[in-house]
């Protein structure tokens, strides 16, 4: 008997199922974090860490500094907040685009026999097998000035100068819009493929036209499959790095490279975290609005 | 075929009686022939029960109504005008989907505009078009609810308001009560049948249950294998089934083999190694002596009894093996000599009415002269 009042207080299974993930976020996701969000109170110093301690204890005084020089200069400095701007606009655009793309592919694909629609899907998929970083520089061998695309359209006679698109804002968005279109695609196809065809016919039968069905019924009941696309490409677009540093000229300013700068240039700790946790803060923001958006969405299905 | 159909010069009332002229239609998948050459006339106003098993065609010839599906050959004529080459966006015909097919974005108001919308009605003209659709279906309260919040019967009529909004030349139902439980079915069929009687649309609707057909519908056409067995009242196609397959698909039927006897004009004589005596039926059929024949009678025409009729024919004697109870009636299942097996219904007028016969009494069945039908095929 009491050994089995004891049992409810002992951990069992199910609690180490759960516990499991949990401390796995604490330790590599809530710590990191916070130990960031220290740093970038603290100030920069030639030391190792580079950085000031914010709590201190000396002559028995317990003294706790948080310096906000470090976000203060963010608002201040035109660079910082051009570059978050500039980041912003990258992520939107390439986000409509890669919407614009993915949407008639995602379409298609949903219209599609069921088996050749696994063959559509999996050719989605295949190029994200191989490294990223190896398809970004891929795209340096095809945007090149010697690269395929330019001999191509020289050797057909289309151009007779090579075209400069590497190292130029555009190459980074077709980097962008390339690396992150399956994230749009799949998304979009899971919600466009579970379409009952009969409310279509249904549209047809009330005397919509194709199109005007496409607008009224598709559309709106993809709206789900929009909005978690749009997010799963805009939020890491916002934060990129590798692409337009590996693509993008020098005038393509972006928040992950400032950040890049001020960690490994200058050295300068305090800044770089104060740059990141402002860059969560921005992205918090679509976040917190698909979360809700979500939310009534499963309510409405629930009642 | 570029032939105006209006300049035919047919009558008004002949107009009235073929309002819907199926001529001819026939539909094939690949090689495979869902619907043979069918040709229907179908009244004004009336309600037309397309009715049939699965893998009978009627769905189909009913998506060929609605414009889904082109017909491989034949015609459709709808007020004298072809409908073959019109997409389902252009014709005057609006169909209630079997799982109704309600936007779910939308609400019920807006389901029911959609159509007015789309023709580019003026808002005020829409908004009271709606009112008086949702005061026809009792739905006024729920104007504001989104499908999913509503009960499969309210569901059902939000579907009839949506597809009669537009005021449609003809009106399409597939399965329309698929989706209810028994018990709201038999409600329902009869708040429908009025709804569409009010609003005066002709209506071709589809089904596989012949309850519903015969309830609802002023004739029904019986299909099988993309056939038109039988095209009736429901009465008729009850008590005068065309073939066996009529007979057998509608109700329950006693059906023996025999031959033609005696060829009167007033009477028929059928000899059956299926009863003792012969068969008498009281009036002349078209058929002659010797010919192999069906002979139908439905359970309930039979008089069940343990002592023997007095009449020198349409009687057969046997012993009782089975009892079905159904309250109302009960069935008795009556083997022959000859190994036939018989149902005979008995009404039970009285409480314990039933307990007279059973199991393994002898009894004898007989029935009238025009109780049963002759088959010829």
């Amino acid at each position: 008997m009491n050994a089995r009042a004891l049992k409810r207080f002992v951990p069992g299974g199910r609690w180490a199922v759960i516990a499991v993930p949990f401390l796995w976020l604490l330790l590599f996701f809530a710590i990191p974090f916070l130990i960031v969000l220290k740093i970038s109170f603290s100030r920069l110093a030639i030391a190792m860490p580079p950085y000031t301690p914010i709590l201190e204890y000396v002559d028995k005084a317990l003294t706790l500094r948080l310096n906000l020089g470090n976000y203060v200069a963010l608002f201040t400095d035109s660079q910082y907040v051009l570059a978050y701007l500039s980041s912003i606009k990258i992520a939107a655009i390439s986000t409509l685009l890669c919407l614009l793309i993915g949407y008639p592919m995602a379409y298609f694909i949903a219209r599609m026999k069921p088996s050749t629609r696994n063959i559509a899907l999996m050719a989605v998929v295949l190029p994200s097998w191989i490294s990223f970083l190896l398809r970004v520089y891929a795209w340096v061998g095809i945007l090149d000035a010697n690269g395929i695309l330019n001999r191509a359209l020289m050797g057909l006679g289309v151009i007779d100068t090579p075209l400069r698109i590497l190292y130029t804002p555009l190459a980074a968005y077709i980097g962008i819009v390339y690396c992150y279109l399956p994230f749009m695609v799949l998304p979009l196809y899971a919600n466009l493929v579970k379409l009952d065809l009969r409310l279509l016919e249904a549209a047809y039968d009330l005397g919509a036209k194709p199109w005007q069905a496409f607008l009224r019924i598709t559309l709106p009941l993809s709206r789900a499959g929009i909005i978690a696309g749009c997010m799963l490409v805009m939020i890491p677009a916002v934060g990129e790095f590798v692409i337009p540093e590996m693509l993008g000229g020098p005038d393509t300013l972006m928040i992950g490279r400032v950040l890049w700068g001020e960690f490994f240039n200058n050295r300068d700790w305090p800044a770089a975290s104060a740059v990141a946790i402002v860059m969560l803060l921005i992205l918090l923001v679509p976040i917190l609005i698909f979360n809700r958006y979500q939310h009534k969405e499963m309510e409405g299905r629930l009642t | 075929m570029a032939i105006n159909e209006r300049a035919n010069g047919t009558p008004a009332d002949a107009g009235a009686e073929r309002y819907l002229r199926i001529e001819g239609v026939r539909k094939e998948f690949d090689g495979f022939v869902a619907v043979d050459d069918v040709s229907l006339d179908i009244r004004k106003g009336e309600i037309f029960a397309l009715l049939g098993g699965s893998g009978s065609g009627k769905s189909t010839l009913l998506r060929c109504l609605a414009g889904f599906e082109r017909p491989t050959k034949g015609k459709i004529v709808l007020d004298g005008e072809v409908m073959n080459d019109l997409p389902p966006y252009e014709r005057p015909i609006n169909m209630m989907f079997q799982s109704y097919a309600l936007f779910p974005h939308m609400t019920v108001e807006q389901n029911i505009a959609f159509g007015l919308k789309q023709d580019g009605i003026a808002k005020d003209a829409i908004r009271k078009r709606v009112g008086e659709m949702l005061e026809m279906v009792q739905l006024g309260k729920l104007a504001k609810r989104k499908p999913h919040q509503l009960s499969g019967g309210q569901q059902q009529r939000v579907a009839l308001a949506r597809s009669l909004a537009k005021g449609p030349k003809l009106l399409l139902l597939d399965e329309p009560m698929g989706a209810l439980d028994k018990k709201l079915r038999s409600r329902m069929q009869l708040e429908l049948v009025n709804i569409i009687e009010t609003s005066g649309v002709t209506c071709v609707m589809v089904t596989h249950d012949q309850e519903e057909a015969m309830t609802m519908a002023t004739r029904i056409a019986l299909m099988d294998q993309g056939w038109i067995q039988q095209v009736g009242t429901p009465d008729e196609i009850y008590e005068q089934p065309a073939n066996r397959f009529a007979a057998e698909f509608i109700g329950s039927v006693n059906l023996v083999n025999a031959t033609i006897d005696e060829d009167e004009p007033d009477y028929v004589t059928l000899k059956t190694p299926a009863f003792e005596s012969p068969i008498h039926i009281g009036h002349g059929i078209t058929g002659f002596p010797g010919q192999a024949v069906s002979f139908a009678v439905r359970p309930e025409k039979l008089d069940i009894a343990k002592n023997e009729p007095a009449q020198p024919h349409n009687k057969a004697r046997g012993t009782i093996e089975d009892i079905a109870y159904f309250g109302s009636h009960s069935v008795y299942h009556v083997r022959l000599p000859s190994g036939i097996k018989l149902m005979a219904n008995f009404a039970n007028e009285q409480r314990w009415a039933s307990e007279g016969l059973t199991w393994g009494d002898q009894v004898w069945l007989w029935w009238g002269d025009n109780d049963g039908v002759v088959l010829t095929s």
